[in-house]
């Protein structure tokens, strides 16, 4: 019973320290929000955006003797109105620049693209000059910007394209080949269509980028939504890694205590001394399940993330609980007091963090040797169980992780258990 | 003792009461006074031969005392006496080197769990949990004393009547005055109803008011029937509280008895107290071979060089002696600024059983 009051008492302790309190549950939750806005949310259309209401007044017409299908300036309209950019862009046509700024300065719009008659004779020949005007709403600053960026780019690519088939036809010539006029146009458009592709998977297609990210490790199952894959492991890495962190600290109240003077105080009620020391380990072992837990359900509620079957999401928390709550007694037993836990804390879990890929979770093609590494640490196996359990692995597939936790766990405990006995004797 | 445990059981029996009523049955019909004399056949406190080092450093050398139950005895020294190595042996802390002692005639040795089961601990420093309130803390530390539900319920507000600090019960002991954070320092050590109190040095560094609580608290829980041992380095506590005084000084217990047993080994000396407004001169030394002087000591440690500062001076008779005090000091050129004359008390004792002053 005393065993449990100890415990109970530290952790009332814990959760009234602002810091421990920041440091188990906000702070991996805000690193983890930050990579979901940053890269998950946005991508997955979790975060609504506004979209930027762009007019459109397409004049262009082909010249007698050109070698298109369509003027260039249709190409630049149909950038707008693109299925790839519909959630963001709300593009409509105007049928002169007149009505597109008026429609500007009735803040119907916010931008106007206005392409001259003479685009792409201007494109195809030197001697005309023509210009895409571009009017905005001067309260608008990112909206113009990216669409001058979309249109600049459109056009260095109209550009690139002139010049790639110009330097096509004098390499023909250079080896004594006749270009086919007839074929000219067929380049073209193949060059127009590649380039419009081109465009909208590196700028439009957000998914297809996090595809790259998510690429699977060997052995793994991909998952059905690759957002939820990344955000998933990216919560993980952060979980062990403050849950070793929290292990530690939890397991520093004994150093705090000792420095308070109430470690000493309890030695001096009838309570045996390796019952208040079981009291103190239980404690750094609840605090550990309890933050788990917390993190997994907020997790799931604020970033989608699917941890896994139930057993095998047990499994993982069960190997992570372990394993940081007996490297947390390992690492403080060494320390004598609080002032020195910081860069034990800091230093040594950071690095064994980093050896054991919990801030590489998500980066694909990793080396061998790293990934080696991690199999030195508890850390890399608490990782390798929470990897499979997200990938929807089976049981049976996290008991190797699970057992190397355990045993690691176990193993550091009793080491740093039997430091501290002797300590206190 | 013994018979009044016997007479509880027939109480108890009687009336089908608890033992705790039937003590209290047996403190009405019979006054302290009249079962005193058994009482003295008890020693609540048993020290022999105790011992303690550290490195080479012997910071207990070979103590004895005992403590009846229901008596005040303090362990008065300077600092470095052995005092508080002393009680951390008696209160389990310390692992003892040689000796033994035993609390309520449990062994700290071969019974150390019923030893602290009878015994309350106040330490020196404030070793609470600042970060909870004062009833969460006493309820910590009586469940670690075995109480629980409503027992534990009752006993804490008992204790936070006796200390006072009831109204502030729901406030966090981090911000509460040093005075009052010694108050439930002391509190979290009486939640048991304990038969011994060692209370090591509870009045240092507080103001007079929470000093004048804390001695009245003191006494308070004597008249209910504890046994309390108080270390302290004031004479005026040791001998406004204590039944029994036992004076340390390196290691050792140099003096035991009654305070005016202690008073009587200086023979009716007089310590004198003087100021001299000069330095580098050698009036100790003049001083020392003056006739009916006893003891010397200066406040730097001293007694073969003179600083400014208070000099105490151990003699037979102070209307004699004095004069040829000044008389020296005026042949080496120094000035008496100050004379304060007391009549022999604590610090008189310690000056005459030592040569050396006993201060802070």
């Amino acid at each position: 019973m005393k065993i449990l009051d100890i415990a109970f008492n530290d952790l009332l302790r814990s959760f009234r320290s602002l810091f421990m309190i920041g440091m188990t549950i906000i702070a991996p939750l805000l690193l983890t929000g930050l990579i979901y806005f940053a890269f998950g949310g946005l991508a997955g259309g979790d975060v609504s955006m506004t979209a930027m209401k762009v007019g459109v007044v397409n004049a262009d017409t082909l010249p007698a003797d050109s070698p298109l299908d369509a003027p260039i300036g249709e190409n630049i309209r149909a950038m707008f109105f693109d299925e790839s950019v519909e959630s963001w862009i709300e593009a409509s046509d105007y049928p002169d620049e007149a009505a597109a700024r008026a429609a500007v300065n009735a803040q119907e719009i916010g931008v106007a693209v206005i392409i001259p008659a003479d685009l792409s004779a201007s494109l195809l020949s030197d001697e005309v000059d023509a210009q895409v005007i571009i009017v905005s709403d001067p309260t608008l600053t990112i909206a113009p910007a990216v669409v001058q960026d979309m249109v600049r780019m459109m056009l260095d690519g109209v550009a690139g394209g002139g010049i790639a088939i110009q330097t096509l036809i004098e390499r023909q010539q250079a080896n004594g080949l006749q270009p086919d006029p007839a074929q000219i146009p067929i380049w073209v458009t193949r060059y127009t269509d590649w380039y419009r592709e081109f465009q909208r998977d590196l700028f439009h297609n957000p998914e297809k980028a996090a595809l790259v990210l998510t690429v699977p490790s060997a052995g793994e199952s991909e998952s059905a939504d690759p957002i939820q894959s990344m955000m998933g492991l990216t919560m993980a890495g952060q979980m062990i890694f403050f849950a070793f962190f929290t292990g530690a600290y939890a397991m520093m109240s004994i150093l705090r205590e000792d420095e308070e003077g109430t470690l000493a105080r309890l030695f001096t009620t009838p309570t045996e001394r390796v019952k208040i020391l079981a009291g103190k380990f239980l404690a750094v072992v609840l605090t550990v399940i309890l933050q788990g837990l917390v993190l997994m359900t907020a997790g799931h509620f604020a970033f989608g993330i699917a941890w896994g079957q139930p057993v095998s999401a047990a499994l993982a928390l069960g190997g992570q609980v372990l394993a940081a709550s007996g490297l947390g007694v390992l690492l403080i037993s060494f320390v004598k007091t609080s002032k020195q836990g910081g860069p034990v804390l800091g230093g040594g879990l950071t690095a064994l963090g980093m050896l054991g890929g919990l801030f590489t979770a998500n980066i694909p093609n990793m080396p061998e040797a790293f990934l080696m590494l991690g199999n030195f640490t508890p850390q890399g196996w608490v990782l390798k169980g929470w990897k499979l359990s997200l990938a929807g692995s089976a049981p049976a597939e996290l008991l190797l992780p699970f057992a190397v936790a355990l045993a690691l766990g176990v193993l550091m405990f009793a080491f740093g258990a039997m430091m501290f006995k002797r300590r206190y004797a | 003792m013994f018979f009044r445990r016997i007479e509880t059981k027939i109480i108890t029996k009687l009336l089908g009461t608890g033992l705790d009523t039937g003590y209290a049955l047996l403190d009405q019909l019979y006054p302290r006074a009249l079962y005193k004399r058994e009482k003295e056949k008890m020693n609540a406190i048993e020290v022999k031969n105790l011992k303690k080092s550290f490195g080479k450093l012997q910071a207990v050398a070979g103590v004895d005392f005992s403590a009846q139950e229901g008596e005040i005895l303090s362990l008065l020294g300077p600092n470095g006496a052995g005092k508080s190595t002393t009680i951390s042996m008696l209160s389990g802390l310390l692992a003892l080197d040689e000796g033994d002692a035993a609390i309520m005639e449990h062994s700290i040795r071969t019974a150390p769990e019923a030893a602290k089961a009878s015994l309350g601990v106040v330490p020196q420093d404030i070793a609470l949990y600042p970060d909870l309130s004062a009833r969460e803390n006493l309820v910590f530390w009586g469940k670690m004393y075995g109480l629980r539900g409503a027992v534990l319920k009752t006993r804490v507000d008992e204790v936070l009547d006796i200390i006072g600090l009831r109204d502030r019960q729901k406030d966090a002991v981090g911000k509460f005055s040093g005075g009052m954070k010694r108050r439930v320092n002391i509190g979290a050590a009486l939640l048991h109803k304990p038969q011994v109190v060692i209370m090591d040095e509870p009045t240092v560094g507080i103001d007079p008011q929470s000093r004048r609580h804390i001695l009245d608290n003191v006494k308070e829980l004597n008249r209910q029937g504890m046994t309390v041992l108080y270390t302290t380095h004031y004479m005026e506590e040791a001998a406004e509280l204590s039944d029994h005084i036992a004076i340390m000084d390196s290691g050792k217990v140099i003096a035991y008895g009654t305070h005016d047993e202690l008073i009587k080994l200086v023979n009716g000396q007089t310590r004198i107290d003087l100021t001299l407004n000069v330095e580098g001169l050698n009036v100790l030394d003049a001083w020392k071979v003056v006739e009916g002087v006893n003891g010397i000591d200066s406040t730097d440690g001293s007694s073969t060089s003179l600083r400014p500062g208070s000099v105490a001076v151990l003699v037979s008779d102070s209307n004699l002696v004095l004069p040829r005090l000044f008389e020296a000091a005026g042949k080496l050129g120094a000035r008496i600024t100050s004379v304060d004359i007391q009549e022999p008390n604590l610090e008189t004792v310690f000056l005459h059983l030592t040569g050396r002053a006993l201060r802070d």
